[in-house]
């Protein structure tokens, strides 16, 4: 028997799923790593314990479910965050730590290019929001900032290619994570003249472009016998986080929208065409040639409430943050929807789409004398969501969304999803205990092995069982509230700024 | 509790207790000029504040200190009044001679019954805290009167008691310490902190009471935790990150790779390489040649 193997290197976290063919999961394993915060603004991850705690990871998910039941590994496809850099020198060693994406050191070199002609022009290359999470600000900030270490460069990779290269001894980086890099030009599919000049680098420093489903080399020997996998296994290089999830969500065309909440958050559609926005508010990342994932990302997703449930939750059992959780959300339920004109902006951690302001903080309005407990907790949920709403609405400025999938632990919380179905006020489909990311990669996997004629063959197998459809008077209160949470947002600019500066 | 000094070497009382180097109570009305300066010393320092609040200097930086708290002065840390003025109000304290075998265990002398594990485990966290002052811990006040009450009274039984209540002592600070800044509520950020901890002392063996101790967790629920949370036990946790650190030092030249195992916390370059080898299919030697450095 066969079975295909997808590894997520996410934020956190490595995932490795084993699937037979027919896209049933066999198996699982999770392995974390930290990131180390040295300076306020910075966010890193060591490259050779994401390697190391992936290797072990798939070692163990081997012994455990693949190896003792006789299954073949016919192929492993990788999936990956966005926007990491690591800078290797000519004999392919990191300089320093992996930088993430969530890294924002390089606030000043992204408002300078946002504030200028060249940055339209770079934006509307290369899809990527001119923002510090981007690899092209990152990179010129090296260039800035830390001289040695861009003068020993030999390479910038994505923290995939760092890890691809162990294992197969190639610099290769897929079209969808170079699309995210902010130096690939999506339309052309090259690197982007300006985009590289403004980094001060040449297409030679970055590993080579190949579509999402390139059969990369053999696996070193070592990686073999350690893992006990044949010399054929094929490696196949996979795609982004962000485009995985959506197609595993079963999401081909037009019509449809992806949520994805975890720590942060996204709403995604795919099309044939790149979303033009004058505001420069979305991504356009590829998936294939023909296949464009646009969206917008929040910063302020499950990461807030789990914020809230340490600072407000009842923790009876130790550490069983899931428990303090539930134990929260009965008590929302209890409020009725929109929290009786109480509302919450979640920008804790400032804040991406759709305002795109770093400095943006959170905010509880229209606090009187009867709200009490359920009342904080409902709207904490409530704000969260209007941020992921306000975000739908715009793309829905471009786009018609008629059904929503939903995917991410936070997203994924009954009360959440409902939620989501009364504010957009759209049927949602959800896949409980299932990672779409990864099923995202098997459908890539499989597609590569013929399994599937292509892609559009491939997602129409997704089943989407649970459906949570819209209540028409939640929704109605809803978008009462709405409209002053939107104005808000951006009202207080002035006020968050200044905050800001004393903060 | 009354006024009294009890001085190894000075006090009879202290006879059958050669690791108490000094048990004293003061209740202090009037405040006197150089009536506490600061002080270095080898033992282990433990004062209760009963009454008042007293500012006091633990290695130049400044602690107040209000009724209940304690202050825990490391061997060879600095410690006394910032003006070397004791102020107004009441205290206790015990001065703890240590043993220093050089392996980091404090609390082997004979007189302690904790087991080897369990007196390892204290002796890390408190060689690892750096958190001078802990606030709210009345059990140390009454623990200190008791050891005194058995000292002064000497009933049948006393020296098995006192040098008990001393362990107690060690116990209680130890748990009190690893809760301080843990509410039960933040995993992740505990989880960073024993991660920092882990790194910064990579050559020590560590064993899953220390990581858990360190942790403030007993080790059921700290061993289900660390797995939920990382998808590894704490000991195999604890290998990725020797063998993640030794693949940077691999790729530097100039350190042998019997030095790599041991400063990764390996007991041996034996044991080093089989784990290495089994984890990436190379040996050490292997993956330094094939990915060495060389500028």
């Amino acid at each position: 028997m066969k079975c295909i193997i997808t590894i997520e290197l996410g934020t956190n976290a490595v995932r490795v799923f084993a699937f037979d063919l027919h896209g049933n999961v066999i198996g699982s394993q999770r392995g974390y790593y930290p990131t180390f915060h040295t300076e306020p603004d910075y966010s890193e991850q060591d490259p050779d314990q994401m390697f190391i705690t992936m290797l072990y990871s798939l070692k163990n998910l081997l012994n455990e479910h693949i190896h003792p039941k006789k299954y073949k590994v016919a192929s492993i496809c990788f999936s990956a965050s966005m926007h990491s850099v690591l800078a290797v020198d000519k004999n392919g060693n990191p300089l320093g730590n992996a930088i993430t994406w969530s890294d924002n050191r390089a606030k000043k070199e992204a408002d300078k290019l946002k504030s200028s002609a060249l940055g339209k022009t770079i934006y509307t290359a290369t899809g990527t929001p001119l923002h510090p999470m981007s690899p092209l600000m990152k990179i010129a900030w090296i260039k800035n900032k830390d001289k040695e270490r861009f003068r020993q460069t030999s390479k910038f990779l994505s923290i995939k290619s760092y890890i691809i290269k162990q294992l197969t001894d190639e610099y290769i980086i897929d079209y969808s994570i170079a699309s995210a890099t902010g130096l690939l030009n999506i339309h052309k599919m090259k690197w982007d003249a300006d985009a590289l000049k403004f980094a001060g680098i040449t297409a030679a420093m970055l590993p080579d472009l190949v579509p999402v489903f390139t059969r990369l080399g053999k696996l070193k020997k070592a990686y073999q016998s350690s893992l006990g996998l044949p010399a054929d296994t094929k490696i196949i290089v996979g795609s982004s986080d962000g485009c995985m999830a959506i197609l595993g969500d079963g999401v081909k065309g037009e019509g449809k929208a992806t949520i994805t909440i975890e720590d942060s958050g996204a709403v995604r559609v795919m099309g044939d065409k790149v979303l033009k926005d004058d505001k420069q508010r979305f991504f356009n990342y590829l998936l294939t040639e023909d296949r464009y994932v646009s969206g917008g990302p929040t910063n302020n997703g499950g990461v807030i409430f789990e914020w809230f449930t340490r600072q407000f939750g009842d923790f009876k059992n130790p550490f069983d943050i899931e428990y303090s959780m539930q134990e929260l959300i009965a008590e929302a339920s209890k409020a009725p929807a929109g929290s009786e004109g109480l509302l919450f902006l979640p920008y804790l951690l400032g804040e991406r789409a759709p305002i795109w302001n770093a400095n943006a903080k959170g905010v509880y309005f229209g606090l009187n004398i009867k709200h009490d407990k359920r009342h904080l907790i409902r709207a904490t949920i409530e704000g969260i969501l209007y941020e992921i709403y306000s975000i739908g609405k715009t793309l829905e400025e471009h786009r018609g969304i008629k059904l929503l999938s939903v995917n991410g632990s936070f997203a994924n919380i009954p009360f959440c999803t409902q939620m989501i179905a009364d504010i957009f006020n759209k049927p949602v489909q959800l896949r409980q205990n299932f990672h779409s990311v990864s099923y995202g990669a098997f459908l890539v996997a499989a597609t590569e092995m013929g399994i599937y004629k292509n892609l559009d063959e491939a997602t129409k197998t997704v089943v989407l069982p649970d459906e949570y459809l819209p209540v028409k008077p939640n929704h109605t209160a809803y978008m009462k509230y709405f409209k002053i949470f939107e104005r808000l947002s951006t009202k207080l600019a002035p006020e968050f700024e200044e905050i800001a500066n004393l903060q | 509790m009354h006024q009294f000094v009890f001085q190894q070497g000075l006090s009879g009382e202290l006879q059958l207790f050669p690791h108490i180097i000094e048990l004293g109570a003061k209740k202090n009305q009037a405040i006197h000029l150089n009536s506490f300066p600061q002080s270095v010393s080898e033992c282990i320092r433990i004062y209760y504040v009963n009454e008042g609040k007293f500012e006091w200097s633990v290695n130049d930086e400044s602690f107040i200190l209000y009724p209940g708290d304690v202050s825990l002065i490391k061997p060879n840390e600095k410690f006394g009044s910032g003006k070397g003025v004791l102020e107004i109000g009441s205290i206790s304290w015990i001065h703890i001679k240590i043993q220093n075998h050089g392996n980091n265990e404090l609390l082997s002398g004979r007189w302690s019954s904790l087991s080897e594990t369990e007196s390892q485990a204290i002796s890390k966290v408190l060689l690892m805290n750096n958190m001078p002052v802990l606030s709210k811990l009345p059990e140390v006040g009454r623990i200190l009167r008791y050891i005194h009450d058995e000292i002064f009274n000497q009933e049948i039984g006393f020296s098995t008691r006192a040098n008990q209540l001393i362990d107690e002592l060690f116990i209680i600070i130890t748990r009190h310490l690893t809760k301080q800044n843990n509410r039960g509520r933040d995993f992740p950020k505990v989880f960073m902190q024993l991660e920092q901890a882990l790194r910064q002392n990579l050559s020590q063996q560590w064993t899953v009471e220390e990581m858990a101790a360190i942790a403030g967790m007993g080790t059921t629920l700290f061993n289900e935790k660390v797995k939920s949370y990382t998808g590894f036990t704490p000991l195999n946790y604890l290998i990725n990150i020797r063998i993640s650190e030794a693949i940077k030092l691999l790729k530097k030249i100039d350190v042998s790779i019997t030095d790599i195992a041991l400063d990764t916390g390996f007991y041996s370059s034996q044991h080093f390489s089989t784990t290495f080898k089994k984890l990436t299919g190379y040996t050490p030697s292997q993956f330094r040649k094939n990915n060495l450095s060389y500028d």
